[in-house]
């Protein structure tokens, strides 16, 4: 063994993230470190890294044992890490990004031109070709992580972590870095590689290390294993394939034509048309950033567009206030949990009721109906089995699955005929997320419309009966469930257009 | 039964930092008291029976409490809601002012003068604080900036009115002062020896009603959730202007009822400064921020200072020790209830420097926790 674990134990308060861990690592070795969230995986790659210290337990290299108390310990030892958020310069250039911290000097001064240089060798050696000269803030994302590989190498590490490297990239991006750290690995490298996504696991990885609740649970060589199994490994239990119930989708529920926004003289939508149907769930795709938010604000009130039509239920709600669009039929579970979702000082309560508590059951008179609203609350936790301590408890304390969850169920019990789901499962455990899954394909089998906005595009695809491709604030494909495929509603995240490969 | 118990326990867990506060700002006292080469416990003594151990001298302090809890229940009014209205003492006397002048002005028959004029007070004082709602929404200007400057300016324009056209010529000669109010809107007295009036029932029915307001009502619910994170409220439909304009003028209004009860309760005239100088705004202010924010929390407190400065007055006069001590007390029970945000600041602090002996390369310095 190259890089050995031994008996890591770490704990943040009373929560134990990694209890009593072991594994080793091979030389040239394409490791996965696999789990559900929370199971430990980022806290055991964070010890590895030198950003957290283990409580107890050993971790050796090439037979000698070492001490990492820092990042730049780590960095000494060659190891590096791609973190999933790029910490990167965004008004300095390539090279200077790469180099920095170990730059090249020339009479004592910083020697731009031969950092240019570095950069293109490294580029060359390792096959990953940037342009040294380019300012970071023009680079796409997939450019970044590149550009993040690339100081890792610079630093000379021997063992590379990657951090949920594929969760910001669209997938002809994701394939091209598969292939990377292959090449990495057969140069030689050490690769750690930490993941849900079981797929990629099975396409780049040797062996994969299994954790659950920051226990070790298993560890298995990809050739002896499948999907099956090492999902099984991860959640503790089989997950069924979904079924999808054939639906004919009914009336429009939802009609946008020709929307149009603009913050601050940038256009943000650029004349965005979509429509939902009863019994529909439609997903939009796309990386995160194309206008998917003020879409969503657009439609629920909390942002006044500049022209173009929105009708809900055949009525126009543009410019109506988010009250009156909510006392229409328009559910909404937030994109962001804490800064709309939710308070995290109110209790369950007050967390239940919030967008209901002017209906004549929730209040009369201005005066809250509080048995019925404990109840209404009661019966939410119990129905979507968020685990809870009890009803005074703050939001706060609540973990995000269970918290999610409360407010899935609250969307979800207006039984309004349109919800807008943005990134429901963001940040929840596989659990969590099948369960949400399920409500809203309950949801639609009732006959409601979903619109689902996702950046998570495995679920756009798995629940969406219709697929919008947006990008720069347009739509820029549709596709039916049957026609919708990966690569072609990747092509067209990345902007690509239509017709043109 | 039940219930019963479980509100006392979460009540006695809100209540826990001040009382571990005040015993502490207690301490700081009797270390000044030492150093004056006095016995902190017979000056404590003094301090306790000269405030709330005789009849006489309670009721003293619960006159002095009255405008002062009413002042606490008026910034909570509005810092629940995440509304820092820290200009409770312009709207006191803004409202006060105007119901005095109504009183004394209107010709109306003795109760019905009574209502009208509190109501036109409170209104005064709503309407002055509603000021700031408007310069927010048109301007964007800071509440706190904006309730912090119209103090000086409520008081100075009252200044100039009681000097100039409503000094009353016939006053006491030392201060610039109205004229009284008539007998028959003048509070009903609960004692014989001094001042203390139904003003101080009036108190209490605020802090229930503020209590009930708080808890019970769509209002109370849709600012409390405003004032927890207005993005979740905003989502949910709750129309936040509305929110700021009825919250900052219920602040408005109970401020301003807060100085009627000073002044038809014991005072039965304006004075100029008559209520910057005995502070009883900030006194409430204090006493809300002890006390979390709760109202009942807010009525002992309030009792509680008030206390420490009739007893001061007492140990001035009996005593080397100078009447604020009862300030230094009252400062340092404030400091230690707001420590609690230090104390977690620092503990936070702590453990992350645990985890990170040494200062991560800045490139990577954001680490999340887990």
């Amino acid at each position: 063994m190259f890089l050995e674990l031994k008996n890591i134990t770490k704990t943040f308060g009373k929560t134990v993230a990694n209890d009593n861990i072991s594994f080793g690592l091979n030389k040239g070795e394409i490791l996965a470190l696999i789990g559900e969230n929370g199971a430990g995986k980022s806290t055991i790659s964070k010890i590895l890294y030198g950003l957290n210290k283990p409580d107890s337990g050993e971790i050796f290299l090439d037979g000698k044992k070492l001490k990492i108390h820092s990042v730049l310990d780590a960095i000494d030892h060659g190891i590096g890490m791609v973190q999933q958020h790029f910490m990167l310069f965004e008004s300095y250039t390539v090279a200077e990004n790469i180099v920095y911290g170990k730059e090249p000097k020339k009479n004592g001064f910083f020697d731009r031109k031969r950092a240019a240089e570095i950069v293109r060798e490294l580029g060359d050696e390792y096959g990953l070709h940037i342009d040294p000269d380019l300012k970071v803030e023009d680079c796409s994302v997939g450019m970044r992580q590149r550009i993040e590989i690339l100081k890792v190498l610079y630093q000379n590490a021997d063992i590379i972590i990657f951090d949920e490297p594929t969760a910001v990239l669209v997938p002809q991006e994701i394939e091209e870095l598969l292939k990377t750290i292959k090449d990495l690995a057969k140069r030689g490298k050490s690769i750690i590689i930490i993941t849900h996504k079981l797929q990629e696991v099975m396409d780049v990885a040797d062996r994969t290390v299994v954790l659950r609740q920051g226990k070790f649970v298993g560890e298995r060589l990809i050739s002896e294993t499948d999907i099956k199994e090492l999902s099984y490994l991860m959640v503790g239990r089989g997950i069924p394939p979904r079924e999808v119930e054939k639906k004919e989708p009914g009336k429009l529920v939802l009609d946008v034509e020709d929307l149009r926004y603009k913050h601050e003289g940038v256009s943000i939508l650029n004349g965005l048309s979509i429509n939902v149907h009863e019994g529909e769930i439609v997903g939009i795709a796309g990386v995160s950033g194309n206008g998917q938010t003020e879409l969503i604000q657009c439609l629920t009130g909390l942002l006044k567009p500049d022209s173009g039509k929105v009708e809900l239920c055949g009525e126009d709600i543009s410019g109506k206030s988010v009250r009156e669009i909510r006392d229409l039929g328009c559910a909404h579970i937030p994109e962001d949990r804490y800064e709309f979702g939710c308070a995290r000082k109110a209790d369950l309560e007050e967390t239940s009721i919030m967008g209901y508590e002017h209906l004549p059951e929730f209040s009369s008179k201005g005066l809250l109906n509080e048995k019925h609203n404990q109840e209404f609350a009661l019966n939410l936790l119990d129905k979507y089995s968020v685990k809870y301590d009890h009803m005074g408890e703050p939001a706060g304390a609540l973990s995000g699955g269970n918290i999610q969850k409360l407010i899935v169920a609250r969307e979800i019990e207006h039984n309004s005929k349109f919800l807008i789901a943005a990134e429901p499962t963001r940040g929840v455990d596989i659990g969590a997320q099948e369960f949400i899954h399920d409500r809203l394909m309950d949801k639609r089998n009732r006959g409601d419309g979903v619109l689902l906005i996702s950046s998570e595009l495995s679920e756009v695809m798995s629940l969406s009966d219709r697929i919008y491709v947006i990008y720069d604030g347009q739509i820029r494909g549709e596709f039916t469930r049957a026609e919708a495929d990966t690569n072609k509603v990747g092509f067209l995240m990345m902007g690509g257009q239509n017709g043109q490969d | 039964m039940d219930k019963i118990k479980t509100y006392l326990k979460r009540f006695g867990a809100i209540m826990a930092q001040p009382v571990i506060a005040t015993i502490l700002g207690l301490l700081v006292g009797a270390v000044f008291i030492i150093a004056s080469d006095e016995n902190p416990i017979e000056i404590y003594q003094t301090m306790f029976s000269r405030s709330f151990l005789s009849p006489y001298y309670l009721s003293q302090t619960l006159t002095r409490a009255t405008p002062i809890i009413i002042c606490g229940i008026a910034t909570a009014a509005a810092w629940r809601a995440g509304y820092i209205n820290i200009g409770v003492e312009g709207q006191m006397i803004t409202g006060s002012f105007a119901a005095t002048l109504a009183a004394i002005y209107i010709p109306l028959p003795g109760p019905l003068l009574l209502i009208v004029s509190i109501l036109l007070g409170m209104l005064a004082g709503s309407i002055y604080a509603s000021i700031v709602s408007v310069l927010n929404m048109k301007f964007g200007s800071s509440i706190v900036i904006c309730t912090l400057m119209l103090n000086y300016v409520a008081n100075y324009i009252a200044s100039y009115l009681v000097s100039y056209p409503f000094m009353d010529p016939y006053g006491d000669g030392i201060s610039l002062v109205t004229q009284t109010i008539p007998e028959s809107v003048q509070f009903v007295k609960l004692s014989t020896t001094n001042n203390l009036s139904i003003g101080i029932i009036i108190a209490a029915i605020v802090v229930i009603a503020f209590y009930f307001m708080e808890r019970k009502t769509v209002f109370g619910y849709e600012s409390k959730m405003t004032g927890f994170n207005p993005n979740f409220a905003k989502y949910g439909g709750v129309f936040e202007r509305k929110v700021m304009l009825k919250t900052l003028a219920l602040s408005g209004a109970i401020a301003a009822l807060a100085g009627i009860c000073e002044i038809y309760g014991s005072k039965y005239r304006y004075t100029d400064n008559m209520f910057t100088s005995a502070s009883f705004a900030w006194t409430g202010l204090m006493a809300a921020l002890i006390s979390n924010l709760h109202p009942i929390g807010i009525f002992f407190t309030s009792i509680f200072l008030s206390g420490l400065q009739v007893g001061g007055q007492a140990i001035q006069r009996t005593s080397s020790i100078p009447i604020q001590m009862a300030t230094v007390i009252q400062s340092s029970i404030t400091l230690f209830v707001s420590a609690k945000l230090g104390v977690q600041f620092f503990s936070k602090w702590r453990k992350q420097k645990k985890q990170e002996p040494a200062k991560p390369q800045e490139s990577k310095g954001g680490a999340e926790t887990v």
